[in-house]
């Protein structure tokens, strides 16, 4: 198929799944097929992102579309200049598809807290009728219907605690979360800083890795950006152990099989181990102890972080603003800030300023910090490769008896009805994000894979996790799941 | 404030305009409202609140003007008032009570760069033309550590004797203010990058005279910090906001509650200006802005019996509640705020009452502190760690290794060492070389004076002074003639030429007398080749802009000393004698020998052109009249 072909394919399904409401903002039709035309002719190009249509999650500044993290305070807002990942896929040949839709700023797990309305998922078009709607996972929820249904080749998208992980497991495509600080975050907006990670939404693993090649890239305007040193000692370390595919290790972490986890999920899980076993990879049962403390310890950090960073928006020098004099109430910003943010991104900026206040900053933002090096810490004795990060720290572990991988679903349940969600509380919101936040807090790799285990049954994610820098034996043993 | 995005965007783009940007939106809804349109070539009035917030700032004036404007508010008040803090009932209160003091500085750092982002520093350009994005907050842009501005924040630490900390990190201070882009300012909470310093003030330095010779005050720690935006106020309810200096990068030093009386507490900033400009830490002082001070106040009874429920400062212990007083301009407020706090802190407890922790304060030519806001109203800044910024390492790297330190500056402990030995003189050892016999021989109070004026320029003209006259007559041979050169110019670029400039009312970079004038004219009447008042008249006409070398003028003007002869002197003194036989009977029948010198002074007014050298004119008088 043409790249025109491909891209009017996809303006047709823009058009047709409208319902589902992953766009907040749409490129020029016109231009973007113009851009494809073009790409069919220009024989010299030959990289794989040339002339494919991209959907960017729209907390991702772009120069040509609004960018509103899907926030009312930031609705009419243009960003005057390009995230740094935008200009290297425009640089590689890429047509930007649209700006999609999420959960203000990120926060959420099911894409429905967006000031444009909730993002929903139905497998095929007959299901669209509400009733039958499902959640798409969130916050990347907009990027991973936009490419489960066609609407783009691929996206982009952030995973703070699974936003891309999660969604892609809920709408059967692949989500993959690289280490913190190989991409660049020049350019977006932030929610946590210090777990904030670039990601892809793609139907394959393969394509997935493609996008990674290209914005894995060193950038110094992120003052996070993984120095290029340390990036060649990584890639030189994964060259050294290219070997590990054929007989993997695979470590099951004995602490992810909780009671919350639905029944055939579980089953799928035993199902897909053996048969990795059948195909000569051993299993390896692993404990990470602190995992019943991980969630805890991300639901302070996270909000934490965001009530600091979400301070930046007073109307002041962008953005809503409220009528009226700044301070008319007595607090200066209140009626701007109560006017343009949305629940859920109240109720955490009301929690991160708890736990960063004086009286409780000790039991709260400390005791997560000292949590989260815990985790880290589970992790760095499983995996067999030490953490480049602390090369020069005598590592304890023998690395006979340690894993490559990590293997788990991606999240305890299936997508829930879309109507089921308006009686939960947003405790129950946080509990699907119990198996990804362990690895946002330690920075790994990790991506989701669809699998279809048993033929009758549809395909759910499971997600695989590797030691910090590892990503390509991560994207690896997701193309070997695919073709299993 | 308050501009719509595309505003900004524009404003963004300005490079050159010849008025402040207003934004137009800003225009319309004010000229819609019927207000006065703006007038944007009007004196804006300029507003400085360096890092803190919901205190209404003061306005900056220039130092001579405030004093000018505190005398007529004395004046004005009368007597009374002004000896209010000296008053004998306050002199009795104070032998019972202590007061202890702490100080906070806040400083503009001398670099090119902001803190986190290439774009310049300026002071005085045309508003928001230095701002990158980080600088106002755009959503998506993140923080550049410019480690060059560490440079200048070194020399200060070095120079007031602290430890370099090896590992400093950045926070966040959050609170709400249209002057903040970022709803927080990124300082050094729990990490500063300097601890532990100290400074050593003097009696000259203006110290109390209970203090005696000498007093060292404690330096707790020196941090750096992010500058804020300025505020131009637009009466009634218009605030403009220029970004130029929002993230310039500031230090703030704070001393340990080591000061006792409000003049060694004005010593002290007056002191750590001087040190900061010295080693070029800072361009400006508190005369423009570039540097405030924040005093924490408290006082205990002498007898110690309220020891027990004392409170304690970074050691210190047994103080009583502290008031913090913010944003003080001058030297002389930190000296009359603090003043006026101790006096108020002891009425209160004298009449029973209890001293609340908040912050206070103070109006220029005021006699009182006035309450700002109450515990109740203190802000948590919520401090958090800047998660964009990993910790600033200076010291030897010795491999490339880091866990989530994202960020790590390669410095060598060797800069340091670099740093501390090209540091400049410090105000004490300055003082110091002047007053040497052997090299200067000036007197104290001239060393200090010039060492303090003019950001030090004077100083340097007067060494440019001294180095001419060694270089081209230092070889005459005769032993002392290099410090007695030495001395005579100071007294030429200090009063002669001071005199002139405080005439004329020119500041220093503009007056017209270049180094080999002041030299040559030193130099001529050393060699009694002129007078000194035909010196006084070269250097006046060499000031009027007369282009003429100085050996020119003295020859056309015939200023020329040509000694008269002792035949000539004799005349005169007979003449004199004969004139005034009162005078001569004063000193010969009742011994007023003091009248000789009002014969000198009549002979050289006589002589005319200051031909008449005193020496001789004494002598030849003393023999006229027959007296010893």
């Amino acid at each position: 198929m043409s790249l025109l072909r491909a891209a009017e394919s996809c303006i047709s399904k823009q058009r047709s799944y409208k319902a589902l409401n992953a766009f907040i903002n749409l490129s020029d039709k016109h231009a973007v097929l113009r851009q494809a035309e073009h790409a069919d002719t220009d024989t010299i190009a030959a990289r794989p992102l040339h002339g494919r249509l991209i959907g960017i999650k729209d907390n991702i500044c772009t120069s040509d579309l609004p960018t509103t993290s899907a926030s009312g305070i930031l609705k009419n807002f243009t960003s005057p200049y390009d995230a740094t990942v935008v200009k290297i896929l425009r640089h590689a040949g890429a047509i930007v598809a649209g700006k999609t839709n999420m959960d203000e700023f990120g926060m959420g797990s099911h894409s429905v807290h967006s000031y444009f309305g909730p993002v929903a998922f139905a497998r095929d078009q007959k299901n669209e009728a509400s009733q039958e709607q499902l959640s798409a996972g969130g916050s990347s929820g907009g990027s991973a219907v936009a490419v489960a249904t066609g609407q783009c080749w691929a996206a982009l998208g952030t995973d703070t605690g699974g936003s891309v992980r999660l969604p892609a497991a809920y709408t059967g495509i692949v989500g993959f979360k690289p280490s913190y600080g190989l991409v660049s975050r020049w350019g977006v907006i932030a929610y946590a800083n210090s777990l904030d990670t670039v990601g892809v939404l793609a139907q394959d693993a393969t394509i997935a890795q493609e996008i990674f090649d290209e914005i894995n890239e060193y950038d110094d305007k992120d003052p996070t950006s993984l120095p290029k040193s340390t990036r060649a000692r990584i890639s030189e370390t994964s060259v050294q152990r290219s070997d590990r595919v054929s007989a993997l290790r695979i470590g099951v972490p004995l602490e992810y099989n909780i009671h919350e986890l639905q029944p055939d999920i579980r089953r799928a899980w035993s199902h897909l181990l053996r048969r990795l076993r059948e195909n000569g990879h051993s299993i390896q049962p692993v404990s990470l102890p602190t995992t019943k403390q991980a969630l805890s310890a991300y639901y302070v950090l996270a909000p934490a972080e965001a009530s600091s960073n979400l301070a930046k928006y007073d109307g002041v020098r962008y953005g809503s603003r409220a009528s009226g004099p700044d301070g008319a109430d007595g607090v200066l910003f209140s009626k701007t800030r109560g006017e343009g943010f949305g629940d859920e991104v109240k109720r955490r900026i009301l929690l991160g300023a708890y736990t960063l206040s004086a009286g409780a900053i000790d039991n709260y933002f400390i005791q997560a910090q000292k949590v989260r090096r815990l985790v880290q810490e589970d992790f760095d004795r499983t995996f067999s490769l030490p953490n480049p990060l602390k090369e020069n720290e005598v590592s304890s572990q023998c690395q006979n008896s340690g894993v490559d991988v990590l293997l788990s679903p991606s999240a305890p349940t299936r997508p829930p009805l879309l109507k089921s969600l308006e009686d939960q509380s947003p405790l129950d919101a946080y509990m699907n994000d119990v198996f990804t936040v362990p690895a946002s807090l330690a920075g790994l790799p990790a991506v989701s894979v669809p699998i279809k285990v048993v033929d009758h049954i549809a395909p759910f994610g499971f997600q695989i996790i590797g030691q910090y820098g590892d990503d390509s034996l991560v994207l690896q043993v997701a193309q070997l799941l695919e073709s299993l | 404030m308050g501009h719509p995005r595309n505003s900004i965007n524009s404003r963004l783009r300005i490079t050159s305009a010849q008025l402040p940007y207003i934004c137009r939106g800003c225009m319309r809804r004010l000229q819609l409202h019927g207000g006065q349109p703006l007038r944007v070539n009007a004196q804006p009035r300029t507003i400085r609140a360096l890092h803190i917030t919901s205190i209404t700032p003061e306005q900056i004036i220039p130092f001579r003007k405030q004093v000018k404007d505190e005398a007529k508010e004395r004046k004005s008040k009368g007597k009374l008032n002004a000896n209010r803090f000296n008053g004998k009932a306050s002199d009795d209160r104070l032998k019972n009570w202590e007061l202890t003091v702490g100080i906070e500085i806040h400083a503009e750092l001398n670099t090119g760069r902001k803190l986190f982002s290439s774009a310049a520093t300026s002071s005085g350009d045309v508003p928001n033309t230095h701002v990158a994005l980080f600088d106002v907050a755009f959503p998506g842009s993140q923080p550049q550590f410019q480690k060059e501005t560490l440079i200048p924040a070194l020399r200060a630490a070095l120079a007031l004797q602290c430890d370099i900390q090896r590992k400093s990190s950045f926070d966040r201070k959050h609170y709400f203010y249209q002057d903040q882009p970022n709803g927080y300012q990124i300082t050094q909470y729990y990490e500063p990058f300097a601890k532990g310093g100290r400074i050593t003030l003097y009696d000259h330095d203006g110290i109390a005279p209970e203090d005696g010779k000498s007093v060292t005050i404690g330096i707790k720690q020196i941090q750096m910090e992010q500058d804020t935006a300025k505020t131009i106020q637009y009466p009634p309810s218009t605030h403009l906001l220029d970004f130029n200096r929002v993230s310039h990068p500031l230090i703030e030093i704070i001393t340990l509650p080591h000061i006792h009386h409000p003049s060694t507490a004005a010593a002290c900033v007056r002191k750590i200006q001087q040190i900061l400009k010295s080693v070029n830490a800072v361009v400006t002082g508190m005369e423009l802005g570039g540097l405030r001070a924040d005093v924490n106040v408290s006082v205990r009874r002498k007898d110690k019996s309220d020891a027990n429920s004392g409170r304690s400062y970074a050691g210190v212990t047994g103080l009583g509640q502290r008031t913090e007083i913010k944003n003080l301009s001058s030297f002389k407020a930190v000296e009359d705020a603090i003043s006026a706090e101790r006096d108020r802190q002891i009425s209160v407890l004298e009449a029973g009452g209890v001293i609340e922790g908040e912050t206070r304060g103070w109006s220029l030519g005021s006699t009182e502190t006035r309450r700002l806001r109450g515990k109740e109203g203190e802000i948590d800044y919520r401090y958090m760690p800047d998660p964009d910024l990993g910790p600033v390492i200076i010291g030897e790297v010795r491999s490339f290794n880091w866990f989530l330190d994202f960020y790590l500056l390669i410095l060598l402990q060797t800069l340091i060492e670099h740093l501390h030995k090209r540091l400049p003189l410090l105000p004490d050892d300055l003082v110091n070389l002047l007053t040497d016999p052997k090299k200067y021989n000036i007197s104290l109070k001239d060393a200090k004076t010039l060492v303090a004026l003019d950001d030090g320029e004077r100083l340097e003209f007067y060494f440019e002074v001294c180095n001419e006259l060694n270089l081209n007559f230092s070889k005459e041979g005769e032993e002392n003639i290099s410090v007695r050169l030495n001395k005579a110019a100071c007294n030429w670029v200090l009063h002669e030429l001071g005199g002139l400039l405080t005439t004329s009312g020119l500041p220093w970079d503009e007056q017209p007398i270049d180094i080999k004038t002041i030299a040559s004219i030193v130099w001529n009447v050393d060699q009694k080749r002129i007078t000194g008042t035909a010196a006084k008249q070269v250097l006046a006409t060499k000031f009027e802009g007369d282009k003429r070398a100085v050996d020119q003028i003295v020859e056309e003007e015939d200023l020329l000393l040509r000694p008269l002869s002792d035949e000539q002197y004799l005349i005169m003194a007979e003449e004199l004698v004969t004139e005034n036989p009162a005078m001569v009977k004063a000193i010969k029948d009742k011994g007023q020998k003091g009248k000789i010198m009002w014969f000198v002074g009549q002979m050289m007014r006589k002589g005319g052109d200051g031909r008449v050298e005193a020496g001789r004119a004494e002598q030849m008088l003393k023999k006229v009249l027959d007296i010893p």
